[in-house]
Formats: C-alpha cells, structure tokens, sequence
C-alpha cells in the first residue's frame, strides 16, 4: 500500500493542540467577548434612557446613581447593622432548614412506614405557598429575627427533605444486595453506601435550600420588622429612593452569590466523585 | 459435595391475568467442592432467581439448600456474589472497594490492606489502586468486581453474568483471567450466563435450563482438564458439547413476553 505522503496531515502545534481544540477556544473567547458586549450595551441603556427623560428617574435610576446610592449606602453607620440582622437570618434560617429536612427526609427514606405514614401530609404542607405563612409565623414569634429565621426555615427545608428521601430510595438496588450478600449490618449499609450514594441528589437540594432561605428572610421581613435589608427596602422604596432601593437589590444578590457559591465549593469537594 | 439442592421451587406472585409465576420448579442439584458449574438457559429461565436463592438473597417457596452441611438461610461470608454489572461504589477508589468486605467484617488492618494490594496485582490493577472507579474500562471494573470478591477468601462464588455487558474480546480474557485467579484456590463457582460458548468454556457441568416453569432441561458435562486455552474452542468434542447444549435448549425457544421481567424483578430478603 502506497502512503501518500502529499497529503496534509493535520499536526499538534507547538501549543500542543490540534485545530479543533485550537476553533473551539477561539469560538468560546468570541461569546465571552460577546456576551461583555451585550453588559455594555445594557447599562448604556440603563445610563441613557433615565437620562434623555425617556423613562422617568423614579422609575428607573441612571445606573451611575445606583452606584452611587450604593457607594453611600455602605458607607452608613446603619448598613452593617441591616446587612448583618439579614445574613444572620439567612444562615439560621438555612442551617435550621438544611438539618431538619435531611433528619426527616432520612426517617422517610429509609423507614417506609413512615412514609406511608407521614408522607401525605408533607404533600399537604407543600402544596400551602409558605408565603402566607408569614404574618402568621409574625405574630407566634415576635416582630423581631425568630420570625424570619422560622419562615426561611419553613421554605427551605422541602426541597433537601424531597431529595433526601428520594436519593435514598433510588439508590441502586444491587449495592444494597451487594451488602447484603456480605451480610453487612443495617447500619453499615446506611453509613457505607446509602449514605453517600444519596449525596449528589441530596446536596442539589441544599443548593436550592440556600436560595430558598435568602426569599424566606426577606419576605418575612418585608410582612414585619424594625430591622434587616428587607425592611431596608420596603422603606426606601415607600420614601421614593429608587436608587437606594436597586443598592439593595444589589447587595441582596450579592449575599445570594456568595454563599451560593460557597456551597457550590463545598459540593465539589465533597461530592468528588460527581460525573458532569 | 459443598452444595446440595433439593426440590427447590420459586413461584412469584404478581398482579398480571396470569396470577402466580413460577419462576423455577423442582431442582434437585449437588455441586462438589472445586467445581465449576455454569447454568445456562433463555430469559425467564430462572438461573438468576436460583443464583440468588444459594446466595441466601432469596428464599425458596419449597425445597432446601444445604451449604457445606448446613441448611441456607442467610447470607454467608464464606459465599461470594457477582453481579452483572461491577456494582463498585464510586466514591471509593480501586484500593477501598477492594477493602470494602473487609470493613464490612469488622478485619480492616494493615494485614488486609497488603492482601487487597495482593489480589489487585494479581487480576491486573496494581497500578490503579487509587483511581476511581469511573477511570476505568468496563472490563477493569469487573476486575475490580472479581478482586472485592477474591479478596476475603470464599468458598463458593457466584456470578451472576458476570461478564454480560462486556464486549467479546474483553469477555474472552476475563474468562481466561477467571480460570487462570479461580482454579488454583479449589474455589467453587457457579456461574450463571446465557452464552453457550462461554458456559462450555469454563465449566466442569453445564446445567440447561428451559423457561415456563424454570426446571433443569439437562446437565452436559464437559471433560476437559483444568488447563484451558481459546484453543479448546477448535476442538470437535468442543463444538459436540456446545451442540448438545443447544439442542437441550432447543425444544423450549426463550420467549420473553410473559417472564423477563422475572430476573431483573426480583424481591429479596427483608431486613
């Protein structure tokens, strides 16, 4: 057999990759510069449109006074005080929730009886938007955090309940038999392979927690209380300061951002051995 | 003889028209120490419910399974079980799955530690005794399935088409790789596959099974010493026996509409 030796053969470059490689990067360095562009573009318009008087100020703030609101805001003896009442209620509210559903969410995975039992009403509770619940959470637990933590707890504690519950039900069946077959003790194949087998599924019900928990806080604080971001907001927004009121939004996200992230970062080492 | 079966019968119950399956009627079997025992047969024949059943993941509606002169109730750690799939546990490296019987028996020492790096040496996989076990091919993970079960030492092992999922080739080395770890240790095996050529490799017996009930249709031995290379294969006697094979199942063509489901449905004990 005759080798044609004209022919172009594609080579590794000195960068050590082929052509593919080489587009694929080149194509994803082009929508990040895209997707920069599209930011530009956005908050020219934010800048632009309150500023021709196209859409009024009280509307929509020139972004460059939202940033200054901002830059002001956090400069206030006050602002720590409110950012650190909502971060507190948020972490309580998010822990408190994380542990429960993953207690209860355990005694229902693994013991069907009492999923027979109790799983009804657990629907039942579920199918209440947690929302109403708030004036109510309000006047048992006072004015004050309890309230928010509680209602950050009554929403987030679901999603890690169901996941919980239904890692542990779908585990594969032949790692429990392969157990079994070594005549492993209920409690070693909870700990050893039910266990960690349902953590993938059960952590991205922590994540969802942690999204909850921050809605739970600020709800409950926007139905009731003299303290917190939430509050922050609903007042600003009654006195009008528009630019204040995005300041907080920003820092609210913010607060969502970096703990979403953080949980995504103890969910990578974790849960090591995740297949994406 | 290591292994007696008496009149052993599984009848499933269901909610199809058809009311109760039975799954397997009357088995009488006795394997000896040292044999290696191959039960072959379409699906819904019940060679995984009986597998199961002489693990002691499964109870028999009637009949007895006597193992080593005792009656079967239970699991026994002196019984090896592998399954279709290699069923490692993913976050646990090569080495850890390996020692996974040892912690389960309450014996994880360094003692059992250098045993698990004995036996991963042996079926190949010394230098993989940290990866995780979605590094490696289906082939090296059956390795793996096969060295977790070599490890602590049974005296029976069970193996349920243990190398189904696998392609020919890799198939083909496993079975060699099987004789070539099992053999020497007098380790009894029975083997459950629905590849008559692999069945007739291995075996000391072929045990044919035929569907609807699931009963015994024939045992074929295969005499051929305990040294086998793919040679054997070319061998007239060879395809004689695969031929006796077929023509016992033959007569009862697999028909999967009323009892596939039967294998991959299977209850097991309770806590």
């Amino acid at each position: 057999m005759v080798i044609e030796k004209d022919l172009p053969v594609p080579r590794a470059t000195e960068s050590g990759l082929d052509r593919d490689e080489r587009e694929r990067i080149a194509t994803a360095r082009r929508y990040r510069v895209g997707s920069f562009l599209v930011a530009v573009a956005i908050f020219v318009l934010w800048e632009l449109l309150p500023r021709s008087g196209l859409v009024p100020e009280i509307i929509l703030p020139p972004i460059s006074s939202i940033a200054y609101a901002l830059y002001t805001l956090v400069q206030t003896d006050f602002f720590l005080d409110h950012f650190l009442v909502t971060l507190n209620e948020i972490v309580w509210g998010f822990v408190i929730g994380t542990v429960i559903g993953l207690a209860v969410g355990i005694v229902l995975g693994v013991w069907g009886g009492a999923k027979k039992l109790f799983y009804p009403f657990v629907v039942a509770f579920q199918a209440v938007p947690k929302i109403v619940l708030a004036p109510l959470l309000i006047s048992w637990f006072g004015y004050g955090q309890m309230s928010k933590v509680s209602m950050a707890v009554v929403i987030s504690f679901f999603p890690v309940l169901i996941n919980t519950m239904v890692g542990l039900e779908n585990v594969p069946r032949d790692m429990v038999r392969l157990m079994q077959s070594l005549r492993a003790s209920r409690r070693q194949i909870f700990t050893k392979v039910e266990l960690p087998a349902a953590a993938p599924l059960m952590f991205a019900g922590v994540k969802t927690a942690l999204t909850f928990a921050v809605i739970g806080a600020i709800v409950g604080e926007f139905v009731g209380a003299a303290e917190g971001l939430g509050f922050l907001l609903y007042t600003y927004n009654f006195q009008l300061r528009i630019d204040r009121v995005f300041s907080v939004i920003i820092i609210l996200s913010l607060i969502g951002g970096i703990l979403y992230f953080f949980v995504e970062w103890v969910d990578k080492k974790l849960i090591y051995w995740r297949q994406d | 003889m290591i292994l007696q079966l008496r009149d052993i019968s599984k009848t499933y119950r269901t909610r199809t028209p058809q009311g109760n399956v039975e799954a397997l009627t009357s088995v009488d079997l006795e394997i000896q120490e040292g044999e290696v025992v191959s039960f072959v047969g379409p699906s819904g024949c019940g060679k995984s419910t009986l597998l199961n059943m002489v693990a002691g993941l499964l109870r028999p509606t009637t009949g007895h399974i006597v193992f080593d002169g005792e009656p079967m109730t239970e699991p026994s750690r002196r019984i090896g079980f592998m399954f279709q799939q290699p069923v490692l546990l993913p976050w646990r490296s090569v080495r850890k799955n390996v020692l996974l019987p040892s912690e389960v028996f309450g014996s994880k020492s360094d003692e059992m530690n250098q045993r698990a790096e004995e036996v991963l040496q042996l079926v190949g996989l010394g230098d993989f005794l940290g990866a995780l076990p979605q590094h490696l091919s289906g082939g090296m993970q059956q390795r793996v399935a096969l060295a977790r079960v070599l490890v602590y030492e049974p005296r029976m092992l069970l193996m349920d088409e243990p190398f189904g999922a696998l392609d020919e080739f890799t198939r083909e080395t496993m079975n060699l790789e099987l004789l070539r770890l099992t053999k020497p240790t007098g380790i009894t095996v029975l083997f459950v596959t629905h590849n008559i050529l692999e069945a007739v490799f291995l075996a000391d017996r072929v045990v044919v099974m035929s569907p609807r009930p699931g009963r015994v249709a024939g045992i074929v031995d295969v005499p051929f010493g305990e040294e086998r290379a793919i040679e054997i294969m070319r061998n007239p006697g060879f395809t004689d026996l695969v031929f006796r094979v077929r023509s016992l199942l033959g007569d009862t063509p697999g028909d999967d509409s009323m009892t596939s489901d039967l294998d991959s449905d299977r209850e097991s004990v309770r806590w």
